[in-house]
């Protein structure tokens, strides 16, 4: 036999899987650091919501502010310009949001497809083999398609969140910032991806 | 174009001091902003739901030291601000000056070509005097929220005061844009 055989098909997966999860990593710096820069501006909408408040309970003409007769309706529209100056910001975030997840997802698609191509070659037992050092093919397969589940999954939920917030719906912007952090969820899956990679590094 | 004499050269600094006085005021606003919601904090301690006044009659209270600190560092803020307006009139006032000159030497046609890229004189004078009337507004708004801040006000009313002073309802959103229009035709920022 000639040297340079061909790889078995399940190590060459196995080296694409083992690249999926450094990919997996990257992204999920990405995910909490773009996560992180959403934390003050979501405090902001709160804020801001709280501040909107304030002025519709105030009836100027019935306070020391009475000499500014057009107060009200100025201070009102500088409010909702920021307003929309940090809504706007934040859907920039959830553009970078939208990447990570998408660069994910492309990922397990080329994952998938050399799967598919070497499937004739790959048995159940070689796909179920696990090792003390490296889940199997199998396992590695099932935690690349849960964290794409929870990529999709949490961005919709922001998104939903995000998209459903108007200026004149004062109790719900009041609320941004705690339903913003009930969206926060772990992964137990991420949790393995990143320990698995952790524990390899140097190889 | 070359404005490095006469009219040209007046419009072309006042330009550039219109810039640094409003760059100043936004930087005393920052500071002014942190100031104010120390009073309000303060006054919020001393009774939760409402900053409360003492009884007429009363002998004033102790407000105590942070109090009296921040309400003093205030003053002081909003003095600067007003030196700062004190200023802008000055410049206004010398722009109308200019417009006069040219009026008187060339008559009601005026130069005929702009001093610079395309502003005739006229609207260096409309855009300082535009300019000048936001900030007296703001000011005066300014000078009455920190009379009333140290005072008396239920939270709301209190928190309407500190959103007047952060969002400062009488400089438009577009006024930054005006200073800049002014800054490109004066050779300030390059085209």
């Amino acid at each position: 036999m000639s040297s340079e055989m061909s790889i078995p098909s399940s190590l060459a997966l196995q080296q694409v899987l083992r690249k999926s999860f450094q990919h997996l990593e990257t992204n999920q710096k990405t995910w909490h650091s773009v996560l992180a820069e959403c934390i003050p501006l979501v405090g902001s909408v709160g804020n801001l919501a709280q501040q909107l408040r304030a002025l519709s309970n105030v009836n100027i003409p019935n306070t020391p502010l009475q000499a500014f007769p057009d107060l009200q309706q100025r201070l009102h529209f500088k409010l909702v310009l920021a307003l929309d100056i940090v809504l706007e910001k934040l859907n920039e975030k959830l553009v970078l949001l939208q990447s990570v997840r998408d660069s994910h997802s492309n990922q397990l698609m080329a994952a998938f497809q050399l799967y598919e191509r070497d499937a004739d070659t790959l048995d159940l037992y070689t796909c179920t083999q696990r090792s003390p050092v490296a889940p199997s093919i199998a396992d590695m397969l099932e935690w690349l398609q849960n964290a794409e589940l929870y990529y999709k999954q949490q961005f919709l939920k922001r998104k939903t969140l995000l998209h459903s917030l108007m200026p004149d719906d004062l109790s719900l912007l009041e609320s941004t910032p705690e339903r913003w952090d009930s969206l926060e969820t772990s992964s137990d899956t991420l949790f393995r991806v990143s320990f698995f990679v952790e524990s390899n590094k140097g190889e | 174009c070359s404005a490095v004499t006469g009219s040209g050269r007046k419009l072309k600094d006042n330009a550039a001091d219109w810039h640094n006085l409003i760059l100043r005021w936004e930087k005393l606003n920052n500071e002014g902003s942190g100031v104010a919601e120390k009073i309000v904090d303060q006054r919020l301690k001393r009774s939760p739901g409402e900053a409360a006044a003492p009884p007429p009659g009363s002998a004033p209270p102790n407000p105590g030291r942070p109090l009296e600190q921040a309400c003093s560092e205030l003053v002081g803020v909003v003095s600067k601000m007003a030196s700062i307006v004190a200023k802008m009139e000055r410049l206004a006032s010398s722009e109308r000056g200019v417009l006069e000159l040219e009026t008187f030497q060339r008559g009601a046609a005026g130069r005929g070509g702009p001093l610079f890229h395309s502003w005739p004189t006229q609207l260096f004078v409309e855009q300082s005097a535009g300019l000048l009337q936001c900030y007296q507004k703001e000011l005066a708004l300014k000078q009455r929220v920190l009379q009333e801040l140290a005072h008396t006000g239920p939270q709301d009313l209190c928190m309407v005061y500190l959103s007047c002073w952060l969002h400062q309802p009488y400089i438009p959103a577009d006024s930054r844009l005006a200073l800049e229009a002014l800054l490109l035709e004066t050779g300030h920022r390059a085209l």
